[in-house]
């Protein structure tokens, strides 16, 4: 066998090893995402499993208590289920009505989520939206609003 | 003005697709004529897509909001400068940047001293089915010149996170490194049709390849930076599609620098660089087609247009074509490619470097699309976060940095196992020092001393290699130590050059390991005159005041800051409300020394006088910073030095029965 057979072997070993690495590393290192629905219905079907799901906000379940940075509300996708969840940390800015909320974290057994992760969707991304769409005076008032007092 | 934008729209379109066809032409007929038309097809792309660029830039100048882009992401009160480089906060916009700088390189390409190189003709029609793609998509799906049907009394504004100076450099430079990479992948096709397995493309694009790399770099570089600033999480990569897929082409062109070397010293690897150099190219398609589709969830999703449709076409089309000019030229590049001598050589050394930068390169590329793929075979979707990333690069970036440490000791052809080791003893003993004094120190956690411990070994090696250089040069000069510096390096750019790059990449890995290992996070609710503490800082909370600036409202925090017990002035993390946007966006304030930035969020508030902070120490954060600038050096360095292409073949002979 030439030299660079050989080492072409010896490469491709390597790339095997490297390979097995990653798949090994997969599992214990991704978060399913599941729906509300699901999540609402057979909730204890996924306790243990690190899950990435989100909804819409219900504003009026936000509790919030800034001096244990402890966060509880309720995530609803319209007419298919609810999920109450727990978060240890910041609240994220614009959690207003109907705003998209993408969590991740476990469920727990009396089906509460607890989320590590509380990210709040931007309707707008970075793509400007059809200037038809744009409703200024929204806008404004949700500036108004968050203003502090 | 919106007659002149289309026209030059459409004139992109017809001028591309008769240089194509005057280039095949040429060719055909062997006609310096049709050859010579060709290349004033270029001149003129660069021509209408200057005039457009420049009608646009001009239009967001001066707020024509009867143009939808400009309505889109400008308004009255944004400052002149991000209304300018509105230009690329859009997809039609990045479009018709993109046009532009492949236009300009290409003339460029086709005005250089090798425009009589036979293959010429076949660099510029690659280049223009680039640009032919990119005029195609304007006029079809993207147009940055089309009208509203009402004229807004003012325009929507700029998303308040693209107000900040990355957004200056960072699309651009982006951009100009992805570009840039369809000049060497059009270098080599071009080689390949020609059936000319010698290393002459790589020479004639060491420059391109070079300059590509380095805008890709910054590009990263200050990408990461800007996140730090200004997404408020404290971090300045995160493993997102959008990053990952900047960091694709980034490590496939670091592995091709490489590995060319091999070809041009040894002519060996002939397959492996062109198809590397294929692969890189159709990874900035990849990329930008991953950005426009929205097909993965990211912060940086552009919006969903199927624009993502059109990329792909593309992309499987070039692929398709780079294949099928591969597989029918593998016989003859494999014909007179040279074996390797030994195995403990340089040229097996960066092999094996090959193979981590491409093997990383696909680890980065599966945990990208592993979503797409589980959903596709198990229905369910599952997320690949930063973990995954993290375990698996880690280590692979370390054995990058061991290797990068040895391969420099490492003689070409057939290396003596002594004499290596005789020349490992003083870095290897640096990075041992740097493990005992950390340890020392009570510096926890094993495998970032590992970490610190190797780029210190790495570091270790390059120093020694200066120093050898320098000290060899004195011996035989008799020059006093700047001048032999100087010298030798100067000199030797290419290589001293790659050595600056290496040792801007260990100051970067002491930054991203420290940074990720001993960052310490504290998130607090104050009352006012309370005090936070975290590590050698307390911050003490004054007060929570607001005012308008153009028209937006701003929140500010006013915080006293003393380091281990000493006064070191104010920090103000802010909170601003934009009038014309949903989203308040979050200013980070940073206090930056040597060693750590003190970083704080103003994250919400009850009432002006309770506050929720969140303050974190990021220990070394400003090397990454500094590390890039390094990099960016190094490669300038080597850029502009290097020596000139020393023997070229008989190319001119070839065209001048051909172009005269």
């Amino acid at each position: 066998m030439s030299k660079n057979k050989k080492i072409v072997m010896g490469l491709g070993l390597a790339a095997v090893a490297f390979v097995i690495m990653m798949f090994s590393t997969m599992p214990s290192a991704g978060s399913k995402e599941i729906t509300i629905a699901d999540l609402s219905k057979n909730g204890s079907k996924y306790e243990g499993d690190y899950i990435m799901t989100q909804g819409l906000l219900n504003k009026e379940s936000v509790q919030w208590d800034a001096d244990k940075l402890e966060l509880r509300f309720e995530l609803y996708e319209e007419d298919q289920g609810t999920l109450q969840v727990f978060h240890k940390g910041i609240k994220p800015d614009n959690f207003s009505e109907d705003v998209i909320v993408l969590v991740e974290g476990f469920i727990q057994k009396d089906g509460v989520f607890e989320a590590e992760k509380v990210q709040t969707k931007c309707p707008t991304k970075y793509e400007g939206e059809d200037m038809e769409n744009y409703d200024a005076e929204m806008h404004k008032e949700m500036y108004k609003n968050d203003k502090p007092e | 003005m919106y007659l002149i934008g289309n026209i030059s729209i459409y004139l992109g379109i017809v001028i591309s697709l008769y240089g194509i066809i005057a280039n095949i032409v040429g060719i055909k007929k062997k006609s310096s004529k049709w050859l010579e038309s060709a290349r004033g097809a270029v001149l003129s792309l660069a021509f209408v897509a200057s005039i457009a660029s420049f009608l646009l830039l001009y239009l967001l100048g001066t707020s024509q909001f009867q143009y939808k882009y400009v309505a889109s992401y400008t308004n009255e009160s944004l400052p002149m400068a991000y209304k300018l480089t509105a230009f690329w906060a859009g997809n039609a916009g990045s479009l018709l940047l993109w046009a532009f700088l492949l236009a300009l390189y290409g003339a460029m390409v086709v005005f250089s001293k090798e425009k009589k190189n036979p293959m010429m003709p076949y660099v510029s029609s690659i280049l223009m089915v680039n640009i032919l793609f990119f005029f195609t998509v304007m006029a079809l799906n993207a147009n940055p010149f089309e009208m509203t049907d009402k004229i807004p009394a003012d325009g929507k504004g700029l998303n308040p996170m693209l107000q900040n100076p990355g957004m200056i450099l960072h699309p651009v430079t982006l951009y100009m490194g992805y570009v840039g990479l369809a000049v060497p992948f059009a270098f080599g096709i071009a080689a390949l049709i020609l059936k000319r397995m010698d290393s002459e493309w790589i020479k004639l694009t060491r420059r391109w390849t070079l300059l590509a790399w380095l805008f890709l770099t910054l590009g990263n570089v200050i990408g990461g930076w800007w996140a730090y600033l200004e997404l408020g999480w404290g971090g300045y990569w995160a493993w997102d599609p959008v990053e990952n897929a900047s960091f694709l082409p980034w490590l496939t062109v670091s592995a091709f620098l490489h590995s060319v070397m091999i070809q041009e010293r040894k002519n060996m690897l002939k397959t492996w660089n062109v198809s590397l150099i294929i692969l890189s190219y159709i990874l900035t398609l990849f990329g930008t087609f991953l950005v426009r589709s929205g097909i993965l969830t990211s912060v940086h999703a552009f919006g969903d247009s199927n624009l993502g449709t059109y990329f792909l076409v593309f992309m499987a089309f070039m692929m398709l074509f780079s294949l099928y000019v591969v597989m029918t030229r593998y016989g003859l590049i494999k014909k007179d490619s040279s074996p390797i001598e030994a195995y403990f050589s340089k040229e097996s050394s960066f092999l094996l470097n090959n193979l981590i930068l491409v093997a990383a390169a696909f680890a980065v590329f599966w945990g990208t699309m592993y979503p797409l793929i589980s959903e596709t075979f198990t229905g369910t979707k599952v997320n690949v976060g930063a973990p995954y990333f993290n375990k698996v690069m880690a280590p692979i970036l370390l054995v990058l940095i061991v290797l990068m440490g040895i391969c420099p000791l490492i003689a070409w052809q057939k290396a003596v196992f002594e004499k290596f080791m005789k020349n490992m003893l003083w870095p290897l003993a640096m990075g041992v020092a740097t493990a005992i004094i950390l340890f020392a120190f009570g510096v926890k956690g094993i495998y970032a001393i590992i970490g610190l411990s190797a780029t210190s070994f790495m570091f270790g090696t390059h120093l020694q290699e200066f120093v050898r250089g320098i000290n060899a040069r004195r011996k035989a000069t008799k020059e006093n130590i700047l001048k032999a510096a100087f010298k030798l390096t100067v000199k030797n750019q290419r290589r001293y050059g790659g050595y600056i790059v290496h040792i801007g990449i260990a100051i970067i890995a002491v930054g991203v390991i420290s940074s990720h290992t001993y960052s310490t996070e504290v998130l607090k609710t104050v009352d006012v005159g309370n005090s936070i503490k975290t590590g050698d800082y307390s911050l003490k909370f004054n007060e929570l005041t607001e005012h308008t600036k153009n028209g937006n409202g701003i929140v500010v925090a006013d915080i006293d800051v003393t380091y281990k017990g000493k006064d070191i002035g104010k920090i103000k993390p802010e909170k601003i409300f934009y009038e014309t946007w949903p989203e308040p966006s979050t200013e980070v304030s940073i206090k930056t020394n040597w060693s750590q930035d003190l970083y704080v969020v103003l994250s919400s508030w009850e009432n002006k006088d309770k506050v929720t902070f969140m303050v974190k120490v990021n220990p070394f954060v400003s090397w990454i910073w500094i590390g890039g600038i390094i990099m960016v050096i190094g490669t300038a360095f080597a850029l502009i030095g290097g020596r000139p292409t020393t023997f070229r073949y008989q190319i001119n002979k070839g065209i001048s029965k051909v172009g005269g």
